[in-house]
C-alpha cells in the first residue's frame, strides 16, 4: 500500500507552493485575454510582391490613430494588425490607407505583368465590440459559478449516509477546494505560457476550464465514493480507511488519465494549432485533477476530521 | 414442438435472454453504422452488385453529411446589436422575430447554405442578432447582404400632378385572393396601348432605379411604409405560369393599403427604397384584406430581385454591428484533418493500452467503445424520426433492463434516463454543428467512456482476486462501479446542461456533444460491455484468469 495519507504533509505543501506560485504568476503578469474577451479588432494580410515592415505600416496607419495598435509579421509572411476599434468603418479605412501607401491603385497599365504587382490580400478580419467581451467575461464567471454551487449541492447529496465521522457536506466543500486548486494552477500555467509564449485566452479556453471542472470533480468523486463504501465496515480508523480507499482507487485513476493523456497528447502535438490552446489547458487540468483527487481532496478529509477532533478533546 | 418454441421465445432462460439482448446490441451498432458509414455502406453494396452481377442487389441507404461549424468549413460570424428604443416593451420579442426572418430571407436570396440567424437576448435587455455565413468570407459582402436598416416608401401621385410622358405601367397590382386567370386577363388586355413605354422599366428593373431617382419629388408620400409590410415572396401565376411578387401586410398596413388603393383607382403607387424606386404598380381596385400580387411581365430574376427589395425593407427595427469574425476554409480544413488524424492516433494508443492491460476484457471495452463512437457521430447526423425513436428506445429500454438486472434502479436513475432519452430523442433528430470546441467535447467523452469501463475491469479484477467465479466477479464488478460511474456522469451532466443553455457559440457545441457523449458512453459501459462479457464467459476462460487481466496464481 502507497503511503499516501500519512505522508499527507508532503503533498499538500507541494499542492500550497503550486498554488501560491500560480497566484504570483497571475498576479504579475495577469492573464493575457484575447480578442474574444477585451474587444478590438485581428486583421490579417498577406502583402504580395512587396517587402513587408511593420514599422513601415505603423507609420502608414498613425494619421488613422487607431488606440494600442500592435503590427506583428507572422512566420507565414502575413501580418497581424491589432487594434482597439472595431467598426466597419475602420477597418474600410485601414485596409484604403494601406492601400494607397503599397502604391496599389486599380489603374492597372494594360499590358503589364500582374504578376510581380503590388497587393494586399485580407486573409481575416475579426473585430469584437467591446460589450461582447464584457457579456462572454461575466457569462462566463456566471457559468462557472453556477457550476461549483451545483456540484456542492449534488456531492452533499449523493453522500448524506456517511456523514459520520465527517458530514457529508464536507466532501462537497473539499471537492470545490480540489476544483480552485485545479483552476487556479491551470491558469497559472496560462499567465506563464501568456507572458513568455504570447498564449492567449479565448472563448476555448472557458470551455476547456469547464471541462477540468467535470473532470476533477469526477475524479474526486471516485476516491470518496470507495470512502463511502469503505466507512461502514469500521475496519480501520478514519485515516486508515480513506488511506485503502485511495490505494484501492489509485490504479483506476492512473489508467484513466493515462488514456485521457493519450488523447490529448497527440492531438497537442500532431494536430492542428487552432485547437492547441484548448488542448493544452485539457492536458493541464486532467493531470492537476488526478493529482489532486488522489494527494489534495482525501488528505484533505482527513485533516479536516483531525482538526475537528482536537477541537472536541480541548 | 411448436409449443416448446414458443415457450422458450416468450419466456427465455437467463442464458436465453442473455443471446437475445446480444442480438439487440448488434442490431443496434449495425443501425448505427449505416447512419454514421452510410456512404460507405452505399460503396460497398455497389461494389457486391457489380462483382456479382446483379445478383445481390442490396438497398442503398441515406447518406446524411456532418453538419460542419463555421470554425470548419469557413465563413462570416456577425454579431449585430437591435436598436428597440422605438418598438414597445411587449411588442420587442416579436420585432425581433420579424429581423430574423428578414434577415433570413435576404440571406436565403443569395444562396448561402444552412445561414444561422439567432436572436440572443443578454440579461442587460440587449438584443443581439447571431448571424452566421457558412462559405461567405468577404466580410463586406456579407455585411451588404445583410445591409443596415433601409427604408421602404410607399408613395402616390399628388391630386395635382400633371400627368407627363411616362406615367403608366404594365405593371399592376391587385388583391391576393381574386382569380389570378381573370385579373391576368384584364392584365393583358388594358395594357396593351401602354407596353412600348413601360417594356424597358421591366427589363432593366436595376437600371430604372436610377433613371427614376428624380421623380422622387414627383410623388406624395402616404402613411404606409416598410414597417406595415410583413413579408413578399415570389410566387407563379396559376393560369401561366409567369412569376408575381406578392405582398403581405400587417394590419395596420392592411387598412392604409386599403385606403390607398382605393384613392388611386386607375393610377400607379410608387414604391421607393431609400429614394430609388423599385415598382410602380397601377392600381386597378381597391385592395383591402392586406394580400397583393404585384404582376406583369417579369421574369423570375427581376421577381426574386423586387422581393429581396420589399424584404429589405420590410426591417422593422434598425441594427448595428457589433462583432465580425471571419474564418478562412482552408484554414479550417487543415486544422481539422492534422486534430482528426492525430486524434485517431490517440485512439488506437487507448485501444493498445486497453488490449494490453486488460487483455480479453480490454479488447470487448475497444469493441464496445467502436459502437460507443458510431452511435454518438449518428446522433450528431439528423436521422427520421422513426430511426431515432426505434435508436433512443434501445438505448434507454437496454439501460433500464440492465440496471434491473443489476438491482441498482432507484429514483435517481429515473429521472436521469428520462432526461437522457429525451434529449437525445431531439438531438437524434436535428444535426448537431460540429466546432472544433465540439469536437473536443466528443474526444472527453470518449475518454470517460473509457473510464468507466477501467472502474468497471479495476472492480471486477478485484472480485476476482478474491477468489469469486467469473459470473460473480462480473455481476458484482458492473454494480460496484455503478455508483462513482453514475456520480462522476452525472456531475458532468450538470455542467453540459449549465454549458448547454447558459453558454455561447462555441461553449454551448463543447456542452452539447460532451452531453451527448457522456449519455451514450453509460449505455456503451453499462450495457454493451456487459453484454459483451456475458456473453464470452466460459468455463474455459474461468481456468484462464491471465486472459481476463489477473496473474495466473490465482488460478482456482
Amino acid at each position: 500500500m502507497y503511503k499516501i495519507i500519512p505522508l499527507r504533509k508532503i503533498w499538500l505543501s507541494f499542492s500550497a507552493v503550486l498554488v501560491t506560485l500560480s497566484i504570483i504568476a497571475i498576479a504579475v503578469w495577469g492573464l493575457n485575454f484575447g480578442l474574444d474577451f477585451t474587444g478590438g479588432s485581428l486583421l490579417e494580410l498577406k502583402i504580395h510582391n512587396q517587402e513587408v515592415d511593420a514599422v513601415q505600416i505603423k507609420e502608414a496607419l498613425a494619421p488613422l490613430k487607431l488606440s494600442s495598435l500592435v503590427v506583428q509579421p507572422t512566420e507565414n509572411d502575413t501580418v497581424l494588425l491589432r487594434f482597439q476599434n472595431s467598426t466597419e468603418d475602420i477597418h474600410k479605412e485601414v485596409v484604403g490607407v494601406l492601400e494607397s501607401s503599397y502604391g496599389i491603385n486599380d489603374n492597372n497599365v494594360e499590358g503589364e505583368d500582374l504578376g510581380s504587382q503590388a497587393s494586399i490580400e485580407e486573409l481575416r478580419f475579426d473585430a469584437v465590440g467591446p460589450s461582447i467581451g464584457e457579456e462572454l467575461k461575466s457569462k462566463s464567471i456566471n457559468a462557472i459559478i453556477l457550476v461549483l454551487i451545483i456540484i456542492v449541492i449534488y456531492i452533499s447529496l449523493v453522500f448524506k449516509k456517511v456523514s459520520k465521522p465527517v458530514a457529508s457536506w464536507k466532501y462537497g466543500i473539499i471537492a470545490i477546494i480540489a476544483l480552485f486548486h485545479d483552476i487556479v494552477i491551470t491558469l497559472g500555467v496560462f499567465a506563464v505560457l501568456g507572458e513568455f509564449m504570447n498564449l492567449e485566452i479565448n472563448t476555448p479556453f472557458v470551455a476547456a476550464i469547464l471541462t477540468v471542472l467535470g473532470y476533477s470533480v469526477n475524479d474526486t468523486i471516485v476516491v470518496f465514493d470507495r470512502i463511502r463504501e469503505n466507512l461502514p465496515k469500521q475496519l480501520d480508523n478514519f485515516a486508515k480507511t480513506v488511506n485503502r480507499s485511495v490505494n484501492q482507487t489509485v490504479t483506476r485513476s492512473i489508467n484513466t488519465s493515462t488514456t485521457t493523456l493519450l488523447v490529448l497528447l497527440s492531438i497537442l502535438f500532431l494536430g492542428g494549432n487552432s485547437i492547441k490552446e484548448f488542448i493544452l489547458a485539457l492536458a493541464i487540468g486532467a493531470l492537476i485533477g488526478t493529482y489532486s483527487s488522489i494527494f489534495l481532496a482525501s488528505p484533505l478529509l482527513v485533516v479536516w476530521n483531525d482538526f475537528v477532533n482536537k477541537k472536541i478533546k480541548d | 414442438m411448436k409449443k416448446i418454441t414458443w415457450n422458450r421465445l416468450l419466456k427465455p432462460s437467463a442464458k436465453g435472454k442473455r443471446r437475445w439482448i446480444f442480438v439487440l446490441v448488434l442490431v443496434f451498432a449495425v443501425l448505427s453504422f449505416l447512419i454514421t458509414g452510410g456512404a460507405y455502406y452505399n460503396q460497398a453494396a455497389s461494389w457486391t452488385k457489380e462483382v456479382t452481377n446483379n445478383t445481390i442487389n442490396l438497398p442503398h441507404v441515406q447518406e446524411n453529411p456532418f453538419r460542419l461549424g463555421l470554425d470548419l468549413q469557413g465563413g462570416t460570424h456577425l454579431v449585430y446589436q437591435a436598436d428597440v428604443s422605438e418598438v414597445p416593451e411587449g411588442g420587442r420579442g416579436e420585432a425581433l422575430s420579424g429581423v430574423r426572418d428578414v434577415i433570413e430571407r435576404r440571406v436565403n436570396v443569395f444562396g448561402v447554405s444552412e445561414p444561422l440567424v439567432q436572436v440572443n437576448r443578454n440579461a442587460s435587455g440587449d438584443y443581439r442578432l447571431i448571424v452566421e455565413l457558412a462559405g461567405v468570407t468577404d466580410i463586406d459582402e456579407a455585411t451588404e447582404m445583410i445591409g443596415d436598416t433601409p427604408l421602404l416608401e410607399f408613395k402616390q401621385r399628388p391630386e395635382d400632378f400633371v400627368p407627363g410622358e411616362i406615367q403608366s405601367s404594365e405593371i399592376e397590382i391587385q388583391p391576393e385572393t381574386s382569380s389570378s386567370a381573370t385579373s391576368t386577363a384584364t392584365t393583358t388586355t388594358t395594357t396593351t396601348t401602354t407596353i412600348d413605354l413601360s417594356e424597358e422599366d421591366i427589363n432593366s428593373p436595376i437600371a430604372s432605379i436610377q433613371d427614376q431617382a428624380t421623380n422622387y419629388e414627383d410623388w406624395e408620400n402616404t402613411k404606409l411604409s416598410g414597417k406595415h409590410l410583413k413579408r413578399s415572396v415570389v410566387q407563379f401565376n396559376p393560369t401561366d405560369n409567369s412569376p408575381e411578387v406578392s405582398l403581405e401586410f400587417n394590419k395596420e398596413g392592411s387598412d392604409l393599403f386599403g385606403q390607398i388603393t382605393e384613392e388611386n383607382i386607375g393610377s400607379p403607387i410608387a414604391i421607393f427604397l431609400d429614394g430609388y424606386i423599385i415598382s410602380a404598380p397601377r392600381v386597378n381596385e381597391k385592395i383591402s384584406g392586406g394580400q397583393a400580387v404585384i404582376s406583369g411581365n417579369f421574369d423570375l430574376e427581376e421577381a426574386k430581385t423586387l422581393t429581396q427589395r420589399l424584404n429589405a425593407g420590410a426591417l422593422p427595427v434598425p441594427i448595428n454591428l457589433l462583432s465580425q469574425k471571419t474564418v478562412g476554409a482552408s484554414l479550417g480544413a487543415q486544422s481539422i484533418n492534422t486534430s482528426l488524424q492525430a486524434g485517431i492516433l490517440g485512439l488506437i494508443l487507448v485501444a493498445l493500452f486497453l488490449i494490453i492491460y486488460y487483455r480479453i476484457p480490454g479488447l470487448l471495452a475497444v469493441l464496445s467503445l467502436a459502437i460507443y463512437g458510431l452511435t454518438v457521430l449518428a446522433i450528431f447526423k439528423a436521422m427520421s424520426i422513426i430511426l431515432a425513436l426505434v435508436m433512443v428506445t434501445i438505448i434507454i429500454g437496454l439501460m433500464i433492463y440492465t440496471f434491473h438486472d443489476l438491482k441498482v434502479f432507484d429514483s435517481i436513475l429515473s429521472i436521469l434516463l428520462i432526461t437522457i432519452g429525451i434529449f437525445l430523442f431531439i438531438y437524434a433528430l436535428k444535426p448537431v454543428t460540429l466546432t472544433l470546441s465540439g469536437i473536443a467535447g466528443f474526444i472527453l467523452s470518449i475518454g470517460m467512456a473509457v473510464d468507466a469501463n477501467i472502474l468497471i475491469f479495476e472492480r471486477f479484477k478485484e472480485e476476482l482476486k478474491s477468489g469469486k467465479s467469473l459470473a460473480q466477479s462480473i455481476d458484482e464488478g458492473f454494480s460496484r462501479a455503478w455508483p462513482s460511474i453514475r456520480d462522476g456522469n452525472i456531475s458532468t451532466i450538470f455542467i453540459c446542461l449549465v454549458l448547454m443553455f447558459f453558454g455561447t457559440g462555441s461553449v454551448q457545441g463543447f456542452g452539447t456533444t460532451l452531453f451527448i457523449g457522456i449519455s451514450v458512453s453509460m449505455f456503451s459501459a453499462i450495457v454493451i460491455t456487459r453484454t459483451f462479457m456475458l456473453m464470452v464467459m466460459s468455463k474455459y476462460l474461468n481456468k484462464k484468469p491471465w486472459l481476463m487481466g489477473i496473474s495466473n496464481k490465482y488460478s482456482k
